[in-house]
């Protein structure tokens, strides 16, 4: 209120105390009252406060869109808007992923009608819905430029587009006068299809099916089969075993139903409590460090050719025995005696699997199960699951009955066995002795290109469809996306030429679903309702018969057994785990997703074993080191490739992946690395994925483009110093690269003494967490001393976000990373660029060998920005781009930055990444956008791949520094939401996408204040911070990485 | 100038020289039509220029991504290139000013050309933190200016930002000193023109008539700018030195940098105004202007300097192994041993062992010897910054991260270009300004002037005396 002040006056109105001037002043100052008061606002339909938000809101967003240096070319309304499409707003459809043999429950988030991400699907039971790299990675695959657009007539070389209406005219003339009609497919775990197949087979009743898996699962269907009666696999309960024995089965990284079995296997090796900690045992017997091996306690090191021995010896330990005892080296024998005193010991509370293609060593691996108990504890021979179904035997008569020249008509669908199977040169030769191929396919492949028409069939995301998993568990697929090209459903094609009226394959799934699903449950009256909640929640739980089929007693061809070979060298062939046997090659998020165990990518490396020299070297076989170029003779075949030292591949043997060399795979897919399918032998039938008729040369050449994203593999890895004798990290004794001839030795320590892992035995976790404590302890205390105060009590009110990463529960498959891409719209920069350590990863997942050099340990560390409280990168950017929020997090300012790259520096984590050249065409000039050292766009730069972008995260242009934001437009969403439903947010409304992603849910994303999700989590004895004594206070907790090694092996 | 002079001293201008004779010598080469080899020399650098707009034009054009740095190492042979052109860039101002405060007067010699290195090299050493910009378009963000982002303002606490202000200040106070250094000889020049020349040389000189005033005025502003020069001399690569000490990167995070990088400057400078000046002093017949006593004295503070360096390199030794801090220690064993030794053993010997030839009083008076020996700790000195900056990055603390670096032949481009640039500038002033300073010399015959020693102890050296001669 105004105060009447002597001798101080404005104008003569306040000299003369007017009342009317009085009362006007009084009333400027309460205006803002006025505006403030709600009849004012609600009748103004805003009050002051909305009107500077929508200023703000306006500000910003004209910020974005004028900031940003990418040109906005089109941009239509909706005419009419969709019901469910509210622009902003992601929807999410439960749907299935499933290519290749491999299935989950997945979710798909759509915006504005497009899919961008895969979700896993909770609902899913037995941890169907949990997501792998695969699944992750799928959504790019849909808007691959590879893919047809048309239905496809062969004209010449290549195929010419054709109407469907003259395709089916032409193709159900064809199967009318055909004689002879084969179905070639992939596994094909849908019930519809199924019933549409045999809709086909009544009409065109020459028409068989065989169906083939890219990988071969034939020996142990076949083995199932002879035991329980049913060619189907069982349901492995790995959460069950604490023993685990695998015989050369991946089933952490390819293996049947990975991401389902490491969720499983996870929930035995978390440590819940420190001071009774226990954790199961898992052994790995091979010869390559697969996933699994890498995962297991102990790999005991066989050949692959001993794989037989190997079982047959343990077989003969745990069972009446009778098979033949055949030559295996003696560690190997001594280490079984103990796994098969261990798998006594434990009962039925242990698993045996193997990967062998091999029926009597199936049988056998079978029968040790049965002696054990296993059956009905650990693994359910009743509880089937449908993944695989591939007949190697049907496949092999498919291709006398094509050479012979009796199949008139071939459908292919789903599968590409000019590629994949070893006898793809003779299959390609046999195909063109049908008469017809028809290809149901999305896009070229080798077996497409022989045909003379393809059908083109849609991506799943644009499909209908249903998959039984397993008995548990019946997903359906659903589209989230109008098909983008002119294709139709492959059992769609299958029913048109059978002459079954459907109007669509919608109708007949959903006739289908009504005449078996809901006809088989109770719960709901009416099949609408039924088809309405089995659409929401993406499947329907089976109930399972909880008895074990009877175990026949099938006899064992122990004369078939492999028998070790005497060849010095043998050369194993194992699928990748990201592009699998060349299904997964076009997608270009999984060929530069690193291998988890060498880290490579775009290609396949050679695996060498490793020998510390005594002295200050790692020696790859014939001298080789990462990136020479070698010459490997396999069989007839010399193929040149890259090497890679790879620790724990036992000496005489060398690894390399299938699936690479691909020559009809799209830009992305085609001619990277070399093919060795054509290398598998097929004794008695079933492949043999090694070869023991193989040389590799000395060094004889570089690889141009080593595309490696890690050069320093090992966290002190120990062998005996050639000159003393003594037991000495190798790795860190590997760090000298000239001595100046003064015998100057490596620097024991140098890596093994630093705070970034931390690593225990089970057996004495109690002395190591004491030690690690202390460390910490010390830490800390040196940070308190520091003279910076920090800006503790601001992140201690409001949200603090932090993460929590469980090192024992991180088995490396690398869905995070993938996630991450597509999450964050990281872009793809391709192999020379990768080779030049230019990847754009924000989440990397880090992997150290510990231990022995000869047989290692490994250790898997999911690395992103730490969001440091007091972080180094921040204070050192000139211009503010990189700077703190009030929550902690470390943001990005991408507008703002200059590229100096001087944080990228100052990160210890080395977690922040570089737009080194135009990876997204985002940039200025657009001229430079084209034809870049060679390269055509950039990939993922293309107007139809640019679909799978998240509109919610900024496309980086050129020069800017970018990283992980712990998901800060997942953050803004969750509050967004909280604050419609006026309330505060909880930590719990909000995941990272590289949480989300994780099968094993080692990854936990929450808020260190309110602790909502990280309740136990951050009090976790076993947690520590990596470089904690740097003291730039990280937000991100790791735990010791507990393995439970049986030492005594050793011995 | 003075200060009475030992008799026990070597004359620092020989030859007899007349003040019309020096005149003549220093003045004539900016009105004769260059020699042969500067027309090569000229040619050479032009085309390292060219090279260099090219390697620029091509980095800003397709990115960053054209060098071969890479997610590990982020600086490599750009910022190697800015920390070592500025070093270089310490001669001129520490001649200028910090000897001419310490009264002493073989810098009249040198201190010209000196002078004129050091703005070059400022010049070609700021290229580069604006080239090493991914966008560098953006460049006007490090500037504090008002803007209507907020206003949003650079980061004070960056490094970096320091070095904007240090770099240009320490360019504008030595381009002044430079300047002002030159006004009087310009006058000389535009005494003896005709025509344009006289023009433009009378504009240069700002109309000097050579009056008494004009001399006091000079003085005096050479005395301010000495003042203000000498802190900078300090201030500069101690600032620099923080673009690492205040980092948290075990090998950059040092308190010894900012006297270890100054003593480093001083020594590279040195090495630099060496090897321009024994190839000027041949070309331009200056030999009895710069003559073996110059060449001894910049000796001397090379070997002193070198030998602080070689003390830095052995205390940042000692320091890693007692700190007992695993990460420290690492980082400086693999600096000596580690996949870059190399460059380390490079630098050691370059810039540790090399100059300790010239404790022997015959071998700093040898020509051929200062010379290589000068190029020799230019190139070490090149070493100590790839030394810090690459190897440091290569291996830091996370072992998973460990890389290895090697420059694309744009970086090698744009490193070979900026030494185009540097003598194109050179070569340019050394016709176009008298490369050594007339004035200052003239002021210095009557005390150091062969002729004149032992004549009289104390003999003033008037000012007055200095006159422009006329034919």
């Amino acid at each position: 209120m105004r105060k009447e002040v002597k001798n101080i006056w404005i104008g003569e109105q306040d000299l003369a105390h007017s009342e009317k001037f009085i009362e006007q002043s009084n009333q400027e100052l309460s205006l803002i009252d006025t505006l403030a008061d709600s009849e004012t606002s609600s009748a103004l339909g805003s009050n002051r406060r909305d009107f500077l938000k929508f200023l703000g809101f306006g500000l910003g967003a004209a910020t974005i869109a004028a900031g940003c240096d990418i040109p906005v070319k089109k941009a239509l309304p909706y005419v009419t808007k969709p019901d469910a499409i509210v622009p902003g707003i992601a929807n999410y459809y439960a749907s299935t992923f499933v290519h290749g043999g491999d299935c989950a429950a997945i979710l798909v988030k759509t915006r504005e009608g497009r899919p961008i991400k895969i979700e896993s699907n909770d609902m899913a039971p037995s941890n169907y819905g949990k997501t792998s790299a695969r699944a992750q990675a799928s959504v790019i695959s849909l808007y691959d430029t590879n893919r047809f657009a048309t239905p496809l007539k062969k004209s010449g070389n290549g195929f010419t587009s054709i109407t469907w209406a003259d395709l089916d005219k032409e193709v159900k003339a064809k199967l009318a006068s055909a004689q002879n009609i084969r179905l070639l497919t992939g596994s094909m775990p849908s019930p519809t299809a199924q019933k549409a197949i045999s809709d086909f087979t009544s009409k065109y009743p020459s028409a068989k099916t065989v169906a083939i898996d890219a990988v071969s699962y034939s020996a142990v269907l076949d083995a199932h089969a002879a035991n329980f009666g049913k060619r189907a696999l069982p349901t492995y309960k790995f959460n069950e075993a604490d023993v685990v024995v695998s015989f050369n089965a991946d089933f952490l990284g390819t293996w049947i139903s990975p991401e389902k079995f490491a969720a499983d296997y996870i929930q035995k090796r978390v440590i819940k409590d420190v001071n009774a900690p226990k954790m199961s045992r898992h052994y790995q017997i091979e010869s390559h460090m697969s996933l699994s091996g890498s995962n297991a306690d102990n790999r005991i090191l066989v050949k692959p050719s001993e794989q037989g021995a190997a079982i047959a010896y343990l077989f003969n330990q745990i069972t009446a025995g009778g098979a033949p005892s055949l030559p295996l080296n003696e560690r190997a024998k001594k280490a079984l005696d103990k796994v098969a005193t261990q798998l006594k010991n434990n009962g039925s509370k242990s698993i045996v699997l193997s990967a062998s293609t091999n029926v009597a060593e199936q049988l056998m691996v079978n029968a040790i199960n049965q002696a054990l108990g296993n059956y009905g504890a650990t693994i359910l021979a009743g509880t089937n699951y449908y993944g695989k179904q591939g007949d190697d035997k049907q496949f092999d008569q498919l291709v006398a009955e094509l050479n012979a020249g009796s199949v008139d008509v071939l459908i292919v669908y789903g599968a590409n066995p000019v590629f994949t199977h070893s006898k793809g040169k003779e299959l390609e030769a046999a195909i063109a002795k049908a008469k017809t191929k028809i290809a149901l396919s999305i896009a070229n492949d080798e077996t497409t290109k022989l045909c003379d028409y393809v059908a083109t069939i849609p991506h799943f995301l644009e499909a209908w469809g249903d998959v039984k998993i397993s008995d548990e568990c019946t997903s359906l697929i659903q589209p989230t996306i109008s098909p983008l090209f002119d294709s139709r459903q492959g059992e769609m094609s299958l029913l048109t030429w059978s002459d079954v009226v459907t109007p669509s394959y919608y109708d007949y799934l959903k006739a289908n679903w009504q005449a078996t699903a809901f006809a088989a449950q109770s719960e709901f009256a009416s099949f609408q309702a039924f088809w309405d909640n089995s659409l929401h929640n993406g499947l329907i739980k089976n109930s399972v018969s909880a008895g074990n089929p009877a175990y026949n007693n099938a006899a064992i061809d122990f004369s078939s057994i492999t028998s070790p070979s005497k060849a010095e060298l043998e050369i194993s062939f194992f699928e990748p785990l990201g592009i699998g046997n060349g299904i997964h090659s076009t997608n270009p998020w999984l060929q530069e997703m690193p291998n988890p165990i060498d880290r490579t990518v775009w290609g396949n490396y050679l695996a060498v074993p490793v020998q510390f020299n005594g002295v200050s070297a790692f020696e790859g076989l014939n001298g080789v080191k990462d990136g020479d170029l070698v010459e490997v003779t396999i069989g007839d075949v010399k193929y040149t490739v890259p090497v890679i030292q790879q620790f724990g591949q036992m000496a005489g043997t060398v690894a390399l992946a299938l699936g690479y060399g691909r020559m009809e795979a799209g830009a992305c897919g085609t001619n990277v690395g070399v093919n060795v399918n054509a290398c598998v032998e097929r004794p008695g039938g079933y492949p043999k994925y090694y070869s023991d008729k193989v040389a590799v040369s000395g060094k004889i050449g570089k690889e141009k483009e080593f595309s490696c994203v890690q050069y320093h593999h090992t966290y002190g890895v120990k062998d005996k110093d050639k000159a003393t004798g003594q037991t000495i990290n190798a790795d860190e004794a590997a760090t000298v690269f000239f001595d100046y001839f003064t015998g100057a030795k490596g620097f024991q320590g140098a890596i093994t003494d630093r705070s970034i892992i931390y690593t225990s035995n089970v057996a004495d976790l109690k002395e190591n967490l004491k030690e690690v404590q202390e460390k910490r302890a010390h830490a800390q205390f040196l940070n308190s001393k520091q003279i910076y105060g920090g800006h503790d009590a601001l992140y201690n009110t409001g949200h603090h976000w932090g993460m929590h990463i469980d090192l024992n529960a991180c088995i490396g498959c690398g869905a995070c990373a993938v996630a991450c891409m597509s999450e964050n719209n990281v872009p793809v920069v391709g192999k020379r660029e990768v080779s030049r350590h230019h990847e754009m990863t924000w989440l990397r997942i880090d992997r150290y060998y510990y231990g022995s050099v000869e047989n290692p340990n490994t250790v898997y560390q999911p690395m992103m920005c730490q969001h440091c409280d007091n972080a180094p990168c921040e204070n050192v950017c000139p211009v503010n781009a990189t700077n703190h929020s009030s929550e902690g997090l470390n943001q990005m300012t991408y507008n703002r930055c200059i590229g100096t790259r001087y944080c990228a520096n100052n990160c210890p984590y080395k977690v922040r990444r570089f737009n080194w050249l135009d990876y997204t065409t985002a940039d200025l000039f657009p001229a430079n956008q084209i034809k870049k050292f060679g390269e055509e766009t950039p990939y993922g730069a293309d107007n139809l791949t640019r679909m799978v972008l998240n509109p919610d995260v900024t496309v980086r242009s050129r020069g800017v520094i970018e990283k992980c934001s712990f998901c800060v437009q997942r953050l803004q969403e969750g509050k967004l939401t909280a604050k419609n439903e006026g309330r505060t947010l909880r930590d719990a409304d909000v995941k990272s996408a590289c949480q989300t992603a994780c099968p094993t849910g080692a990854i936990t994303f929450g808020d260190m204040n309110g602790k909502d999700v990280l309740a136990g989590k951050l009090e976790n004895p076993l947690n520590y911070i990596v470089l904690e004594e740097v003291n730039v206070r990280s937000s991100v907790n790791y735990t010791m990485k507990i393995n439970n090694r049986d030492e005594s092996l050793e011995a | 100038m003075s200060s009475p002079v030992s008799l026990i001293r070597e004359p620092l201008i020989t030859g007899n020289k007349t003040y019309h004779q020096i005149t003549e010598d220093l003045i004539s080469p900016t009105e004769k039509t260059p020699p042969r080899s500067w027309i090569f020399g000229f040619m050479v650098a032009v085309f390292f220029l060219a090279v260099f707009v090219f390697c620029v034009g091509w980095t800003i054009y397709h990115g960053i991504g054209t060098w071969n740095l890479n997610r590990t190492i982020g600086w490599g042979w750009d910022i190697t290139n800015f920390v070592w052109w500025v070093g270089i860039g310490h001669a001129g101002t520490l001649i200028s000013a910090i000897l001419l405060i310490f009264r002493q007067k073989w810098r009249t010699g040198v201190n010209r050309a000196a002078e004129a290195m050091t703005i070059f090299a400022v010049i070609c050493a700021g290229q580069f933190p604006i080239i090493h910009m991914g966008r560098v378009w953006l460049a006007i963000f490090i500037f504090p200016y008002p803007n209507t982002r907020g206003p949003l303002w650079p980061n004070f606490n960056s490094p970096l930002m320091w070095d904007v202000f240090a770099i240009s200040t320490y360019f504008t106070v030595s381009l002044l000193f430079w300047y002002t250094g030159l006004v009087p000889d310009f006058a000389t020049v535009r005494d003896r023109a005709k025509g344009f020349r006289k023009k433009v040389y009378n504009y240069l000189s700002f109309g000097w008539t050579g009056s008494a005033k004009h001399w006091q005025r000079f003085e005096s502003l050479s005395l301010v700018l000495a003042g203000l020069s000498t802190p900078l001399v300090l201030s500069v690569h101690t600032i620099v030195s923080f673009d690492f000490a205040t980092s948290v990167i075990p090998g950059w995070h040092t308190t010894i940098f900012p006297p270890y990088f100054v003593a480093g400057a001083i020594f590279s400078g040195f090495a630099m105004v060496l090897t321009l000046m024994l190839v000027t002093r041949k070309l331009f017949k200056l030999e009895d202007y710069i003559t073996i006593e110059h060449i001894e004295s910049m000796n001397k503070v090379i070997l002193l300097t070198g030998t602080i360096v070689g003390v830095a390199y052995l205390t940042e030794l000692f320091i890693a192994w007692y700190s007992g801090y695993v990460y420290e220690q690492f980082a400086f064993f693999n600096r000596a041993l580690g996949p870059y030794w190399w460059s380390y053993f490079g630098m050691m010997f370059c810039n540790v062992v090399s100059p300790q030839l010239f404790w022997k009083k015959s071998w700093r008076r040898n020509i051929w010897l200062t010379f290589f020996l000068s190029i020799l700790i230019n190139i070490g000195m090149w070493f100590e910054r790839f030394v810090i900056i690459a190897t440091t990055l290569a291996r830091d603390y996370l072992p998973s991260s460990w890389s290895y670096y090697s420059p694309s032949w744009v970086e090698i481009g744009i490193f070979l270009g900026s030494l185009g640039l540097f003598f194109t500038c050179y070569l340019i002033f050394s016709r176009v300004a008298p490369v050594v300073a007339v004035a200052e010399v003239k002021a210095i015959l009557k005390s150091s002037g062969n002729q004149y020693k032992g004549q009289s102890q104390h003999h003033d050296d008037h000012h007055e005396e200095v006159h422009h001669d006329h034919h």
